[in-house]
């Protein structure tokens, strides 16, 4: 079996929960952080942990508002993240693809 | 194992992809509207007396048409504002979840009208049960308690048609009223209650 597209695979996406928010984020155009925390079930430290590896990285934008007077932190995917995620799944698909042609 | 491993994968993305498309736009409008034709429809046929079950029928087809297009209107509006596509992914859900119902009540509502197999009353309930299931259906991918909202609808369908079988109440029920509240009054409970709590998501 060809190794090359496993290896190829973003390891900052591919860790668990870093891949369910980028799949959120994906299918909307933005979700705010308790959207996020409620829908994947996450304390707000381990989604905080995460959004900012992903913030570093260049893949997510987050922005923060008012709402009613209350903060409102919302996340969004970046072009770049955009990019890497669209890459990410080229790469398991080719994988699978890979695995049903042996 | 990898195969299985990267299939795995790409179904977990696909179930959170499609769980973060949820249909968001402002539900009160279209309630409150869907409200104010019933309790007027109501009122219209109280006033010119629509009592045999073929005008009944046809009278309240047309008020469910009058209902959807203006739903859909407020819909379009909610999306040009947002500069959003009107027929997103998320509408087209909703769209595909609402048609199989609505079209089994409407379709059975004419043909009961037609062979003269049911009453207004009957019809009534009839089309709040499908209406219910229809609903229910689209609350997999609409927030804010629509599935319970159906719930209620079913259950009130089913506890009124079988007490209207069991026990066959001598009880003079105008169909007028019945529509108006159960089609009128509940949606504009159902609506002050979303315009009270609606948060500003609003995207599809």
């Amino acid at each position: 079996m060809n190794p090359e597209p496993f290896l190829q695979l973003d390891r900052v996406i591919h860790e668990k929960g870093r891949l369910a928010i980028m799949s959120m984020l994906a299918a909307s155009p933005e979700l705010s952080f308790t959207e996020l925390r409620d829908a994947l079930a996450m304390t707000d430290g381990n989604l905080n942990t995460h959004i900012r590896a992903l913030q570093q990285e260049g893949y997510v934008a987050v922005a923060k508002s008012y709402q009613n007077n209350r903060p409102l932190t919302t996340c969004s995917l970046t072009a770049g993240g955009r990019k890497a995620f669209a890459d990410y799944i080229n790469l398991l698909e080719q994988i699978v693809r890979q695995n049903k042609a042996k | 194992m990898e195969s299985n491993w990267a299939l795995e994968h790409l179904q977990t993305i696909r179930t959170l992809m499609e769980r973060s498309a949820l249909y968001r736009r402002a539900l009160a409008p279209i309630m409150l509207f869907a409200g104010f034709m019933g309790v007027l429809a109501a009122a219209v046929g109280l006033v010119l007396h629509l009592d045999s079950p073929r005008e009944f029928g046809g009278f309240w087809l047309g008020t469910a048409f009058a209902a959807v297009t203006g739903a859909l209107l407020i819909t379009r509006r909610q999306a040009l504002r947002d500069h959003e596509p009107f027929w997103s992914p998320p509408t087209r859900r909703v769209t595909q979840a609402l048609l199989p119902p609505l079209t089994a009540g409407m379709c059975l509502g004419f043909v009961f009208v037609l062979a003269g197999l049911a009453n207004a009353v009957v019809l009534t309930f009839i089309w709040m049960l499908f209406y219910g299931c229809a609903l229910h259906a689209a609350g997999f991918f609409i927030p804010r308690g629509v599935k319970l909202f159906g719930w209620i609808y079913i259950g009130l369908a089913c506890g009124s048609l079988l007490f209207l079988g069991i026990f066959r109440p001598e009880v003079d029920l105008s169909a007028y009223w019945l529509m108006g509240f159960f089609f009128g009054v509940l949606h504009l409970i159902y609506g002050a209650y979303l315009y009270l709590t609606e948060k500003g998501t609003n995207a599809a």
